[in-house]
C-alpha cells in the first residue's frame, strides 16, 4: 500500500472512531429495543449468553428464575462470590431484568402464559418435553401468540435418539463430544506414560466455548426468525444442541476420516492443515507465528536471516510444507531461530520487515502469547473499550469484557452488569401484568414467585 | 408435543422457505474469518455473491490436512463456503472496482476482512459504497479493528494471534505447561458468528427504520468476550487468572479422567441430584452428605474440588468407559468418552437429526458435512450446494444480478475486471468435469 493510501487511512480511522467509539454508545439508538424476550435458561450458560446477545442490542430481556435462583449462579471459579454473585453469572446478567417464577406451580404457569402472550421470544433450556409437560411448550404458547419465537437449547437437541438422555448440558461434556478435545493437546513424548506426563492428554478449551457457540448460533437463529416474522407474521420453534453447535465448526476432520480412514490426532502446537501456523518458543515465552501465504513464510525466513540458508527463493508453494514430516522438520528449525529472541523482539522485527523488508509490505504474523493479566493491562484494548468498567448501581465498577464489536448506528452496550435473584419482581410484574405490591407479597408468600 | 413440532423435520426441511430469503450479501473475504459468516447467512437463505481475485482466488484453496484434497478441492474451503455464487473479480483494475460498486448497489450487506485501508485503496470503502447504497450494512472484520494502536501499526492477523493475545490459549493448558493452540479455529469461527449477530441485529434495525450502518469487528477483542469470569476475577482479587487443564474450576465435578480400559472420559455432575446420583453410582452415597461436598459452592473450593476429583478419578480407573456412560445414564449425571472423527461420522443421533447432512452437489457429487446447527420449524436452514472454482458463476451473476448481456461480459473479461480459475489444484473443477455440470443457466 502506498504512503498516500495509508494517509487516507488515518483520516478514515479518525472518521470511523468518531462514530463508533464505545464511549458514545449510550447516545445512540438500539437495534432490538422493540423486542420482549423471556429467558428461562436453567443451568445453562448457553441460554444466558444467547439472551445477552439480544440484551446488548437493547432487547427487553426478562430473566426468569425459580424462587431460589438459577443453579448457574453457583458455577463460579473456586466458589468465589462477589457481592453475593458468582463471577461467571456476573458477566452474563447484563441488561436483564431479573424476576422469579415457580413454573412447577400451576399458578406460576398461568402467570408465565400471560407474559408469553406479549413476548416476541422465549429462550428455554429444560430437557425436551419439560415445557410441554407443563403446558407451556411451543405448541401451547403459539395458540395465543402465533408470532412467538420459541428457542430451545439443550445438550442433545429436541429430537433424536439421544434427546431422551438424562445427561445435563455441560460445556466440558459438549467439548468432549465435539471431537475437538480429542485432537487438541500436547503429544505424549516418546517412551513416556500418562502417569509421568499427566498433561500430555487431550485438552479442552479453558473458556466455556461450547456454551458460547450454542448461545451465539441460537441468537443468529432468533434474529433470522425475526426477519422472517417481519415479512410473514409467523413465529416458529428453534432447536440447538450444544455439542452440535461446537462440533459444527470443525473444518475437515469428518470428511478426512470418511474418505481416507485417517483419524485426526493431537499435533501439539502445530497445525494439521496450515503452514506457517504454530506457537513458537522464544527467549522469554512464546509467540504465535502465522503466514499462510508463501510470501509470508518466505518473509519469516528472511526476517531471521535464513533466506539463503533455507533456500527461500526456491520455494514455489506452501503446500509441501503442510505435510506431517515436513512440519516436524521445519518447526524444529524455526524454533531454533525463535529461541534466540524475546517475544517483543520478534514482534518488532515483523513490523519492521513490513516497512523495510525485501517483501514489504508483506510480513509474517507474530503475536506474543499473553496471559489474561497482561491482556487486561494492554493499553490497546483499554483504548478500544473492551475493558471499560461498567458502573453498576448494585455491584459498583465491574470490569467485564464488552463492546466486542462496534457499530455506527446501534452499538451494543452494557447498561448494567447483573441483578440479584428477583430484583426486578416489583417493577416487571407491575409493568407487564399490573400486579401491585399486595398481590406480589401474596404470590411470594405462597411460593409462586 | 416436541414430537409434533419436529415431526418429519428432516424429510421436509428442503421444501420450506428460508428465513433470509431475499437478503443479498456481497462478500470480498479471504481465509476463514471472512467467508465463514456469509456462508452462515447463505444457509439461512441469503443470496451470497463471493468475489475472489482471479485466477488463483483465495489462499484457502491451497489449505488441506497433510496434503489431502477432496476431488481436487480444499476440504477447508468446502466446509465453510456453502451456498455461494463465485465471481472472479480483479479489484486492482478500475473496471473491477466499478463492477463491485454495481453489485454493492444491489446488495443489503457488504462484508470484507481486509486490513483497514485496503478497501479504501480500491475505492470500495464504506464511504464510497454508502454513497451508492445509503441503506447498506457494511461489515469489516479484522484482527484489531479500524482504529487503535495495533490497527495503526497495520498488523496482520490470524486466528492463532487472537488466541495468543487474548489470553485464551494461556487459559487452555495444564498449569506449568506451555499455552496450547486450540485445534479449532476459535477466533475465526466464533468471530464469524458474532459478527453475523451484529449484522442481523443491524438488519432488524434496518427492517424497522430503513437505516444501514458500518460494523467493525476485531477478532482478538471478540474472543475476550467468551472468557467470562477471568476479567472480573482479576479486577476483584488482584490476582492473575490461572489455567486448570481439563478441570472446570467453576463446575464441580467437571473434568476428564482415564477409564480402566485406557479411554479418556469427560464427566460432570454438579447439581444436587446429579451429585447424589454419582455418589450412589460410585457406591459411596454418604459422600453426597459430606460437608466438604454437600453444597456446590463449598465443593468448588480448591481443597474440596481436588479431593472429590481424586475420589472420582480413582473410581473411574476401575471401570470401562462404556460402564461409566451406562451408569451415568442410569444414575442421572453426565459422562462421555471423548469423541473422535470416527465417533462423529458413525453417530446415529447426529445422523437422525441430519446434523451430518448429505449434500448432493452437481459438481462435486454426494458427500456429507455438518448442517447449520440451528433447526427452525418453519424455515429450516439448508446446505444446498458446495464450492465452485474461481469465477465459476461469473456469467450467471452478471446476467441475473446486473442484467448484463454477452457483449458487456466479453468487455469485462477483456478489461481484466472478470476472470476465471487457473488450472491448478484447488482452483479448477474436479477431475472429469464435462464443462457443463454445476453451471447455472436460468
Amino acid at each position: 500500500m502506498t504512503a498516500k493510501t495509508r494517509g487516507d487511512w488515518s483520516e478514515w480511522s479518525a472518521w470511523i472512531r468518531e462514530r463508533d467509539d464505545p464511549r458514545i454508545a449510550r447516545t445512540k439508538p438500539e437495534a432490538l429495543d422493540d423486542l420482549l424476550v423471556l429467558d428461562l435458561s436453567s443451568k445453562s450458560f448457553a441460554g444466558c449468553h444467547c439472551s445477552s446477545a439480544l440484551a446488548e442490542q437493547g432487547a427487553e430481556v426478562l430473566r426468569i428464575e425459580p424462587p431460589g435462583g438459577d443453579f448457574i449462579r453457583t458455577c463460579t471459579p473456586y466458589g468465589i462470590l462477589y457481592e453475593g454473585e458468582g463471577l461467571n453469572y456476573l458477566t452474563e446478567g447484563r441488561n436483564k431484568h431479573h424476576i422469579t417464577l415457580n413454573l412447577a406451580d400451576p399458578e406460576g404457569r398461568v402467570l408465565f402464559k400471560r407474559l408469553a402472550r406479549k413476548a416476541d421470544v422465549v429462550i428455554e433450556t429444560y430437557r425436551p418435553g419439560t415445557m410441554d409437560g407443563w403446558g407451556i411448550g411451543y405448541e401451547d404458547l403459539k395458540r395465543d401468540n402465533p408470532g412467538i419465537i420459541f428457542a430451545s437449547i439443550t445438550a442433545f437437541g429436541a429430537f433424536g435418539p439421544r434427546s431422551r438422555s438424562r445427561m445435563g448440558d455441560y460445556d466440558n461434556i459438549a467439548q468432549a463430544m465435539s471431537g475437538f478435545q480429542y485432537d487438541t493437546g500436547e503429544r505424549l513424548p516418546e517412551g513416556e506414560t500418562y502417569e509421568e506426563c499427566p498433561w500430555a492428554v487431550p485438552t479442552k478449551s479453558g473458556p466455556w466455548i461450547a456454551w458460547f457457540m450454542a448461545g451465539t448460533f441460537m441468537a443468529m437463529g432468533i434474529l433470522a426468525a425475526l426477519h422472517w416474522r417481519m415479512q410473514t407474521g409467523r413465529g416458529q420453534a428453534l432447536d440447538v444442541a450444544t455439542s452440535e453447535a461446537y462440533a459444527r465448526i470443525d473444518d475437515f476432520v469428518s470428511l478426512w476420516y470418511e474418505h481416507t480412514g485417517r483419524i485426526s490426532e493431537r499435533f501439539g502446537n502445530l497445525d494439521i492443515a496450515l503452514w506457517l501456523y504454530c506457537f513458537a518458543p522464544t527467549k522469554d515465552g512464546a509467540v504465535f507465528l502465522g503466514g499462510l501465504r508463501l510470501e509470508m513464510w518466505q518473509a519469516f525466513a528472511d526476517m531471521v536471516g535464513k533466506w539463503d540458508a533455507w533456500g527461500a527463493e526456491t520455494w514455489t508453494s506452501v503446500a509441501p510444507f503442510t505435510r506431517e514430516a515436513e512440519q516436524l522438520k521445519w518447526s524444529e528449525m524455526v524454533f531454533a531461530e525463535t529461541r534466540k529472541y524475546t517475544s517483543d523482539e520478534l514482534l518488532t522485527m515483523s513490523l519492521e520487515y513490513s516497512r523495510h523488508g525485501r517483501l514489504a509490505p508483506i510480513t509474517c504474523v507474530v503475536a506474543p502469547i499473553l496471559s489474561p493479566e497482561e491482556c487486561m493491562k494492554d493499553p490497546n484494548w483499554i483504548d478500544r473499550g473492551i475493558f471499560l468498567p461498567v458502573s453498576d448501581i448494585i455491584y459498583g465498577d465491574v470490569l467485564t469484557a464488552q463492546a466486542q464489536y462496534k457499530m455506527t448506528e446501534t452499538p451494543p452496550r452494557t447498561r448494567w452488569v447483573c441483578q440479584p435473584v428477583g430484583h426486578a419482581n416489583a417493577s416487571v410484574y407491575g409493568k407487564h401484568l399490573g400486579i401491585g405490591p399486595p398481590e406480589l407479597a401474596s404470590l411470594k408468600q405462597r411460593g409462586i414467585l | 408435543m416436541a414430537e409434533k413440532t419436529w415431526r418429519d423435520y428432516v424429510q421436509r426441511k428442503r421444501t420450506h422457505p428460508s428465513p433470509l430469503k431475499g437478503v443479498r450479501v456481497l462478500e470480498v473475504c479471504t481465509m476463514l474469518l471472512g467467508p465463514i459468516g456469509p456462508a452462515l447467512l447463505a444457509q439461512l437463505g441469503a443470496e451470497v455473491i463471493r468475489c475472489e481475485f482471479p485466477p488463483m482466488g483465495d489462499v484457502t484453496r491451497s489449505l488441506n490436512p497433510f496434503g489431502w484434497f477432496y476431488k481436487d478441492q480444499s476440504p477447508l474451503l468446502l466446509h465453510i463456503n456453502q451456498n455461494k455464487y463465485w465471481v472472479g473479480l480483479d479489484l486492482h483494475t478500475p473496471q473491477g472496482q466499478a463492477l463491485f460498486c454495481e453489485l454493492a448497489a444491489r446488495c443489503d450487506i457488504v462484508e470484507n476482512n481486509f486490513r483497514p485501508g485496503v478497501m479504501e485503496s480500491w475505492n470500495i470503502g464504506y464511504q464510497r459504497i454508502r454513497a451508492i447504497n445509503p441503506g447498506v450494512i457494511f461489515l469489516s472484520k479484522t484482527g484489531y479493528g479500524q482504529w487503535g494502536r495495533y490497527a495503526e501499526e497495520n498488523r496482520p492477523s490470524n486466528d492463532g494471534a487472537s488466541q495468543a493475545l487474548s489470553g485464551y490459549s494461556w487459559m487452555s493448558r495444564f498449569p506449568g505447561q506451555t499455552p496450547l493452540k486450540m485445534r479449532a479455529y476459535i477466533g475465526d469461527n466464533y468471530g464469524g458468528m458474532c459478527a453475523e449477530v451484529a449484522v442481523l441485529a443491524a438488519l432488524h434495525y434496518r427492517d424497522r427504520t430503513g437505516r444501514g450502518q458500518f460494523i467493525e469487528f476485531s477478532q482478538t477483542e471478540n474472543i475476550m468476550r467468551a472468557m467470562s469470569w477471568v476479567w472480573p476475577y482479576q479486577q476483584i482479587t488482584g490476582r492473575p487468572a490461572e489455567p486448570s487443564g481439563n478441570r472446570d474450576v467453576s463446575v464441580c465435578p467437571a473434568d476428564t479422567f482415564r477409564s480402566s480400559d485406557g479411554i479418556f472420559v469427560a464427566l460432570a455432575a454438579s447439581t444436587p441430584e446429579e451429585f447424589r446420583g454419582l455418589c450412589a453410582a460410585m457406591g459411596q452415597p454418604d459422600l453426597a452428605g459430606d460437608p466438604r461436598f454437600r453444597d456446590h459452592l463449598q465443593r468448588l473450593r480448591e481443597e474440596n474440588a481436588v479431593a472429590i476429583l481424586k475420589i472420582i478419578a480413582d473410581w473411574i480407573a476401575t471401570r470401562t468407559a462404556r460402564e461409566i456412560e451406562e451408569l451415568a445414564e442410569q444414575y442421572g449425571f453426565a459422562a462421555t468418552h471423548l469423541y473422535t472423527a470416527r465417533d462423529l461420522v458413525e453417530d446415529e443421533h447426529l445422523a437422525a437429526r441430519d446434523f451430518r447432512t448429505e449434500i448432493d452437489d452437481p459438481l462435486l457429487g454426494r458427500y456429507r458435512n455438518y448442517e447449520f446447527p440451528v433447526k427452525m420449524s418453519e424455515t429450516p436452514p439448508n446446505t444446498r450446494w458446495s464450492v465452485r472454482p474461481v469465477g465459476f458463476d461469473n456469467e450467471y451473476v452478471m446476467k441475473k444480478f446486473l442484467g448484463k448481456n454477452d457483449d458487456d461480459i466479453r468487455m469485462l473479461y477483456a478489461s481484466g475486471a472478470l476472470g476465471k480459475w487457473k488450472d491448478a489444484q484447488g482452483r479448477r473443477p474436479p477431475p472429469g468435469w464435462d464443462g457443463r455440470a454445476g453451471l447455472r443457466t436460468e
